[in-house]
């Protein structure tokens, strides 16, 4: 059952268009991953999804209904949420409360602080830290906690493994597939292509706003993949 | 013994000049916009609590503060909702700016169409003159509510920014209005709320000045440079700094008068302007 549908679809940076008619499909339960060089328009497609960018056309539809042009605060109460790039915490709240705001959408599900805290144990000793007391990877933890707090069905990630220590990343990844056995769907966008097509079942590649390669995880050559990463 | 009076009065009157601040604090510190109206705002209050008085004399004329608050809370969100949050996305931080300004503007002359330009003020009859001898000072009964309120005031803004979900959403908004959006949050709601109750503070506080001392339509411009003194004395952006400044310069002024009679808030701008030389980031250096 398809979760997340998106069909044809433009999206503007003022008069610069970003993204050119593209496809892309997200199943119940699935672990995509979307990878491409900087600049291919990994992150405003994903802000275009969430309602962050309102300049777009074409389909997207999300759990059967239409969300081209939903404002994104309802769209978090569908259950399409975000772990935006540089994980953009709030920096004058606490740990706790910046997991707190996760909760304020309201939706009901399994996600709540203990289990974020059980997920990642590193928090709860720092619950009433502030972010900026925390190593990268701590806070990309909180972001990823705060996300989860919303209970999504499908969970975007951008760039969750850019500047953190390869230890960190390993951290972060093992605790996705506890996040996969909720039942909940990934995008996992980065710019780490082995790391992204390990973790997932289907990867797409952009390049320069249109999708230049789209396979399953398992079959798909490394060769391939340079070529549509590259576009040589 | 008589200079010790006059600086415990003055600081009874800082309590309401940090009233009169903190409304504008909190607005300044939530979307970055200073609200030049605020003052004009505190003088509308007043008329309000003054023709309510004159409309049910049984009542005591500190009820009236109950309608005068829900009414000025009111007129803040709609404010904020219908005129400020079409610039509040403006690139150029003067759009806003100079939107409020122009909003000044209009209430002034308003204000002098609606009630005249004659002087006003809120009568409290008993309870004015009233005083209670504390440790051989005179003590006026009014102004030490006044204090009290003021610290209430305080304390109850403080908790409920810090320990509540709506403290939390105007916080996290006030850091980032975009990602709040990822959580349900509308941003323009928040702002429209919190100048809602920015305004709401106000009011308590033009009506407690308007019984001290009185109010034309054009007292909104000092009232405004007070709230103003005050925020950048206690260091922008931190609350119990605003109420130290307001105690601040309260003392200054009364003993400025005591010194010289005509000197009117003299003194206690000058004191602002020394300390904005020697201590520009405010006596509390925090974020609050």
């Amino acid at each position: 059952m398809t979760l997340l549908e998106v069909a044809g679809l433009d999206v503007f940076h003022g008069d610069l268009q970003a993204i050119f008619g593209l496809d892309f499909s997200v199943a119940e339960r699935e672990a995509v991953a979307l990878v491409g060089a900087n600049g291919a328009g990994k992150t405003t497609f994903l802000r275009a999804l969430v309602g962050l960018i309102d300049s777009k056309r074409g389909n997207v539809r999300f759990d059967g209904g239409d969300i081209a042009a939903t404002p994104a605060e309802s769209i978090a109460r569908l259950g399409l949420c975000m772990v935006p790039e540089g994980r953009m915490l709030f920096d004058t709240l606490t740990v706790e409360e910046n997991l707190l705001m996760g909760q304020v959408s309201q939706r009901s599900g399994s996600w709540n602080l203990r289990r974020v805290f059980d997920l990642f144990p590193a928090l709860e000793e720092r619950r009433n830290h502030m972010p900026r007391q925390l190593s990268g990877g701590q806070q990309q933890m909180v972001a990823i906690g705060r996300a989860l707090m919303c209970n999504p069905r499908l969970l975007l990630c951008d760039e969750i493994s850019l500047g953190l220590a390869p230890v960190m990343v390993e951290q972060i990844y093992r605790a996705f597939a506890d996040i996969r056995t909720e039942g909940t769907a990934l995008v996992l966008v980065e710019q780490d292509v082995k790391r992204a097509a390990s973790a997932s079942d289907r990867i797409y590649c952009l390049l320069k706003g249109r999708v230049s390669l789209a396979a399953s995880a398992g079959d798909v050559s490394l060769n391939e993949l340079t070529q549509a990463y590259f576009g040589m | 013994m008589a200079w010790l009076e006059t600086l415990v009065n003055g600081a009874f009157l800082g309590g309401l000049y940090g009233l009169l601040g903190i409304g504008l604090a909190l607005v300044f510190g939530v979307m970055r916009l200073v609200n030049i109206a605020h003052g004009e705002f505190m003088v509308l209050a007043a008329y309000l609590a003054v023709i309510l008085v004159s409309l049910f004399p049984q009542v005591h004329p500190l009820f009236v503060l109950i309608p005068v608050v829900l009414a000025a809370f009111a007129v803040g969100y709609l404010y904020q909702a219908v005129i400020m949050n079409r610039v509040a996305r403006a690139p150029d931080p003067l759009a806003p700016l100079l939107l409020t300004f122009g909003v000044s503007i209009v209430l002034r002359n308003l204000m002098v169409e609606v009630f005249g330009a004659d002087v006003r003020s809120l009568q409290l009859g008993e309870l004015s003159r009233a005083s209670l001898n504390l440790f051989g000072l005179s003590i006026g009964v009014m102004p030490l509510l006044t204090l009290v309120a003021a610290v209430l005031l305080f304390l109850l803004l403080q908790w409920a920014l810090k320990r509540t979900q709506f403290g939390r959403i105007v916080r996290a908004t006030a850091d980032r209005r975009d990602i709040v959006r990822l959580f349900g949050v509308k941003p323009d709601r928040v702002y429209n709320y919190v100048m809602g109750l920015s305004l709401a503070l106000g009011a308590i506080g033009g009506v407690l000045l308007a019984v001290r001392s009185s109010f034309t339509p054009f007292s909104g411009v000092e009232r405004l440079l007070i709230a103003f003194e005050v925020v950048v004395l206690g260091g922008i952006g931190s609350f119990w700094g605003a109420l130290l400044g307001g105690i601040v310069l309260g003392m200054a002024q009364l003993a400025g008068l005591k010194w010289d009679a005509n000197a009117g808030l003299l003194y206690a701008h000058l004191l602002f302007f020394v300390m904005l030389l020697i201590r520009p980031a405010g006596l509390v250096a925090s974020k609050a």
